[in-house]
């Protein structure tokens, strides 16, 4: 039977061949030699159309199992080359992932902006909105109606910047004006007052001015964040808890509060408000000055007077107002030594926050 | 306020010691901003004779000393002072002393001659600012001994912080009121009855208020005969310790009587005041017309209608609490004093003192009150010691012009109103023992609840309840109050819609690759100048009426000065890739206004790169479209549909690269490259792309709830276009026409291709479109959507005049 020793021949061969291809291009030229239309394998079985009808089963069984063979061992070569393929390439795709990842950072909040967030977060939790209201100011709101009354050293001119007034009005003491730029954001509060009803609670955070040469400690141009409540029964130790409250918030569970007394014209009883150092823990460190505490606002019950100049009855409604800057409050929380970085937008500055 | 510890001792018993003082003192309002100790005993430095003074050979403002110090062989000393002469007494720091200042004395040669020692001024041994000289010792100091152990133990200065509303304790004796109250003990308030004699004061000297309301008491006495004379050291030393300068004994008993009671006192040469009917006649009045004086400091001054001057009968002697005038002033042939003890208006004093920028410590005091009902106690006392020291004498009687006398104020306090303003549950006896340590008067009243408060007038800041209330909370201790927070009912906290918004234009902003920035409000005036602003009909900046410089003198009208200084201000420490943003506001005034218009403006800056080129990402620079794509998520994520820019030559902007900023067909604010000339103005290299816009348009037309929009579900099918149209055709009308003439069917165009070159003629460009056709109910099939497609191409091509790339 000599085709069914040539097709043994061709097993062997292709086996061989098949063993011997070391890529998938020179495997597939194999399979298209053995088994494609004009391959050995089908060119042998050509021959099977002359042979006898006894013969033909028998050679048609070795020649199926020729077949069946030789594709199975294409299957497994090409598996082993394969995966040596993939192996190959994923090692030539091998990449030092210590190498910097890319990217396009995304831009930072102001340190300050975030204080006054930090902040208005705190109050908001305890019922407060937040109320806004012009930079430029009217003398009566920033002084008078906040029972600085002309001629009150506070409101001495190299204190507080004063706007040339187009109105033609003049104002009632020389040299100032009844535009100013204003020195605390007190005025919102007086606005709030006159237009609402209490019970007010409310926040005003915002720019403010006074005449400061620009140093590590000053600026002209700061940010304060004041609040206002107004209700039937606020007492003074409500305006304790609150601020002991905001302290604790803002500066760590930790830290106790004292009130010391002071004179605001706004307030009375007033008092200034001192947190214990969080750096030291109230021992006594640079930032602090030994002291062990820090200063970091002022506040007192609302004074009689002011609530007159907004038309609220004094008798039946109390309220407390305090007051602090943000830039003190940054740079006593972050450890900013300067003041002045605030507004030289400097990056490097802006993007350690 | 400095406080002699040493001097308030005498005045009361302080029963604390220092640390435990001060602390009280904090948390009972007087704040101490400072603790000072002076004289600190320093060893090795020991009272000295100067036994010879010779020049030094090699300086001219050298002496050579010979000093003995009471052992061994007297001392070769070198000494720069000039006020002494042989056989003056001295401290004397031997070899190895340290002084206070660190320094410490060592054998050496000075220009060659060797020196074993050095004579002390008061400021080197820690005494005190004075050293204008060697402070020279009483004859009967003893040679030899340590000179702290001769000039006493050391003394604590407490350096206060007084509120305005407390006048009272600027004085020592105000001060051992405060410290009694607060300790609960009580104070020795000093005095003085002089010894008189001769002529009575009336016949001598007459005084006339014309206006009470200006000046409610003016005394005075006459003490003459007086010696002028440096003082004795107890009173110089008083005198420095309070923060004076000693200058002879009339000047420094006014000083410690101001510093001992708080009464400002003025001493006039009694010969130089004018006479009338015989006597010297002061008129305490407001200054007239053309009135001119001129002051102890030498300087003419020409007085306005509101200065209130003391005058004799040829015109104003004295700037009333303010300063005296030269020629009254005491001099050493000075014989007679008129001592002044008045009570001047704290408005009038503070005005004139400020206008003159003459603060001093007699202005502070009158500008925030003094006791008219201590007045007579102060010149009394002041006549007393100025007898003492100078040996005059005192004419027997004083001049009281007191017009209107000013008598304590009642006010009426209620237990149950103090508890419910503080919170406490205060007893009537314990509020009425804090308000008696205070030195006020109770009394009860018909009902059990109301006191009557009768306040002393050396406490002008009690005048209602509410003051009352403070100064019971205040010395029952404010850490004694218990903390609550406030009940309150049914509030709710929160940021309103349009503050919500707000914060997410500055998250949109940072999101985009801005950083926050704060820049200043203040502008130059010459900013807008160099922007060549714009400015609207009469519009104009706010002028600053007091500026800090000339460089800040008005209000911003626009962001972009502030924000180009930004750039440059980084760029110069080295800093190349500048991103900011800022929300604050601008304003503008006009003629009339009273209050300017105030806009708040979001504006961005972005110069270089978005970051530095890295081994993988080479960013390119930004331009103005890297500041649109900014504006373009703030517009997305605001849900704002209709925004567009609008090419418009703006001066401060790059032509050609200029833009209006339009929402909802509203210009709100400007977008591009700052004009170079504008860079070189502000020292930025370009190209800087900036962008300014209105914040309350863009929360006007902000969409906060955005209806859901249904996903796709069935297959879009992709077709690109590239169209060659002329130059002058914008990105803007190409997309406008493809979008109409796709229909229903074109779902999205995106233009992902701008080119110019081979293929394309010259003056024209191609734009590259991918377009998605989809129909949301079904699946296109391939005719429709060539249909389609086709009838996209032809119309958008006999639109724009163009034709298919690659096409005829
Ligand atoms: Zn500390």
């Amino acid at each position: 039977m000599a085709l069914i020793d040539e097709l043994g021949r061709l097993r062997d061969d292709g086996l061989e061949a098949i063993a011997a291809s070391d890529d998938l291009t020179s495997l597939e030229a194999v399979r298209i030699a053995l088994l494609g239309k004009k391959g050995s394998l089908t060119a042998a079985l050509r021959g099977l159309g002359g042979l006898s009808a006894e013969e033909r089963p028998a050679v048609g069984k070795v020649s199926n199992e020729v077949r069946t063979s030789l594709e199975s061992a294409l299957a497994a070569r090409e598996g082993t080359l394969g995966s040596a393929a993939l192996r190959a390439r994923l090692a030539a795709e091998a990449v030092d992932i210590t190498l910097p990842g890319r990217r396009r950072a995304p831009g930072r909040e102001h340190l300050i902006a975030r204080v006054v967030r930090e902040v208005s977060d705190i109050f908001i939790g305890l019922g407060y909105t937040i109320a806004e209201g012009p930079e430029v100011e009217l003398d009566y709101y920033n002084f008078t109606a906040l029972n600085t009354p002309p001629d009150h050293p506070a409101r001495n001119a190299s204190d507080t910047f004063y706007v040339e007034d187009l109105s033609g009005e003049t104002a009632a003491v020389r040299g100032e004006s009844d535009v100013l730029l204003r020195t605390q954001t007190s005025p919102v509060q007086v606005r709030v007052m006159e237009n609402a009803t209490p019970p007010i609670y409310i926040l005003a955070p915002g720019r403010v001015y006074r005449r400061d040469v620009a140093d590590p400690s000053h600026l002209p141009q700061f940010t304060q964040i004041e609040g206002l409540v107004v209700d039937e029964g606020i007492t003074f130790g409500d305006l304790k808890g609150t601020l002991e409250h905001f302290a604790r918030e803002m500066f760590g569970p930790q830290r106790k509060v004292r009130l010391r007394p002071h004179f605001f014209p706004f307030t009375e009883p007033s008092a200034e408000v001192d947190v214990s150092c969080h750096l030291c823990d109230g021992v006594g460190c640079r930032m602090c000055k030994g002291s062990g505490w820090l200063e970091i606002l002022g506040c007192g019950v609302v004074d009689p007077n002011v609530f007159g100049f907004a038309g609220i009855d004094p008798e039946r409604y109390t309220g407390f107002a305090f007051g602090m800057g943000a830039e003190r409050i940054a740079a006593l929380k972050y450890g900013v030594p300067d003041l002045r970085h605030f507004v030289e937008s400097d990056m490097r500055f802006l993007r350690q926050f | 306020m400095r406080v002699s510890l040493k001097w308030l001792r005498e005045l009361v018993d302080v029963t604390l010691d220092t640390p435990a003082l001060v602390d009280l003192l904090d948390m009972t309002g007087t704040k101490v901003e400072a603790i000072h100790t002076v004289g600190q005993a320093v060893d090795g430095v020991v009272v000295g004779r100067i036994l010879t003074k010779e020049r030094h050979p090699e300086a001219e403002k050298l002496w050579v000393t010979t000093v003995d110090v009471g052992a061994g062989e007297p001392l070769q000393i070198v000494c720069g002072a000039q006020n002494f002469e042989a056989g003056d007494l001295v401290p004397v720091a031997t070899v190895g002393t340290t002084l206070p200042n660190g320094l410490t004395i060592k054998k050496a040669k000075l220009r060659g001659v060797v020196s074993e020692g050095m004579n002390c001024s008061a400021a080197e041994l820690g005494l005190g600012a004075d050293q204008s000289g060697l402070l020279i010792l009483p004859s009967d100091a003893p040679v030899g001994t340590p000179f702290f152990e001769y000039h006493g133990t050391a003394d604590t200065v407490l350096e206060l912080e007084v509120t305005p509303n407390r006048p009272d304790c600027l004085s020592m004796a105000g001060v051992a009121r405060e410290v009694a109250a607060v300790t609960g003990v009580s104070a020795r308030v000093p005095s003085g009855v002089p010894s008189e004699s001769g002529a009575p004061v009336s016949t001598s000297v007459s005084v006339a208020i014309e206006d009470p309301a200006f000046c409610p008491r003016y005394t005075a006495r006459l003490i003459r005969g007086v010696k002028i004379a440096p003082s004795p050291e107890w009173l110089a030393e008083r005198v420095a310790a309070a923060g004076a300068r000693p200058i002879s004994n009339v000047v420094d008993v006014t000083n410690y009587v101001m510093f001992e009671l708080g009464q400002p006192l003025h001493a006039f040469d009694a010969a130089a005041i004018g006479v009338a009917d015989g006597r010297a006649a002061i008129t305490v009045r407001v200054a007239r017309p053309g009135e001119r004086l001129v002051t102890l400091d030498g300087q003419d001054r020409e007085l306005t209608a509101d200065t209130l001057v003391i005058a004799d009968p040829t015109g104003p002697v004295a700037l009333a609490g303010v300063m005296g005038g030269a020629d009254t002033e005491v001099t050493d042939a000075t014989v007679d004093i008129l001592l002044e003890a008045a009570c001047f208006a704290p408005a009038s004093v503070g005005r004139t003192s400020r206008r003159l920028a003459l603060i001093s410590e007699a202005s502070q005091r009158f500008e925030r009150g003094v006791d008219p009902n201590a007045c007579i106690a102060a010149v009394d006392r002041a006549a007393q010691l100025l007898a003492e020291v100078s040996g005059g004498t005192v004419a027997p009687g004083v001049i009281d012009a007191y017009p209107v006398p000013i008598v304590p104020a009642v006010v009426t306090l209620r237990v149950s109103r103090t508890n419910a303003l503080l919170g406490t549950d205060l007893t009537e006896p314990v509020v009425t023992g804090i308000l008696t340590r205070l030195g006020l008067t109770v009394t009860g009243s018909d009902d059990a609840d109301v006191l009557l408060v009768t306040v002393p007038t050396f406490r002008p800041d009690l005048t209602r309840e509410a003051d009352l209330i403070e100064e019971v909370v205040r010395v029952f201790g404010m850490d004694r109050v218990a903390s609550t927070l406030p009940a309150g009912r049914g509030r709710v906290g929160g940021l309103t819609s349009q503050q919500t918004l707000t914060e997410r234009i500055g998250a949109a902003l940072r999101g985009a690759g801005l950083n926050e920035a704060i820049t200043w409000s203040f502008a130059d005036p010459t900013d807008t100048e160099r922007l060549e602003w714009t400015f609207g009909p009469g519009e104009m900046p706010v002028r600053l009426l007091n500026p800090m410089s000339a460089d800040q003198a008005v209000l911003r009208t626009t962001t972009l000065p502030g924000l180009l200084r930004a750039v440059a201000h980084n760029r110069n420490r080295g800093v190349a890739d500048v991103h900011l943003y800022e929300i604050g506001s601008v304003w503008f005034t006009a003629d009339g206004r009273k209050l300017p218009k105030e806009r708040t403006v979001i504006a961005g800056v972005l110069a270089g790169s978005w970051k530095r080129p890295e081994w993988n990402d080479a960013p390119p620079v930004l331009d103005l479209f890297d500041a649109k794509g900014v504006l373009e998520s703030v517009i997305e994520d605001l849900g704002i549909a209709r925004f567009k820019l609008r090419a418009t030559d703006l001066p401060w902007l790059q032509p050609g690269r200029s833009a209006e900023v339009l929402v909802g067909g509203d210009v709100i604010g400007w977008l591009g490259e700052a004009h170079p000339s504008v860079l070189d103005a502000y020292e930025c290299a370009g190209p800087v792309a900036v962008f300014e816009v209105q914040l309350k348009p863009l929360l006007k037309a902000a969409r906060d709830v955005r209806p859901f929009t249904d996903l796709p579900r069935y297959p879009g099918v992709k077709m690109d276009v590239a169209l060659v149209v002329d130059e002058g055709v914008s990105a803007e009308r190409a997309e406008q026409t493809i979008r109409s003439a796709g229909g229903k069917l074109l779902e999205s165009a995106r233009l992902f291709d701008v080119y110019r070159g081979e293929g394309v003629p010259a003056g024209l460009k191609s734009l590259a479109y991918s377009l998605v056709y989809r129909d949301p109910e079904r699946t296109l099939t391939s005719d429709e959507v060539e249909q389609a497609h086709e009838k996209l191409v032809r119309k958008v091509t006999g639109a724009l005049g163009g034709r298919l790339r690659g096409g005829e």
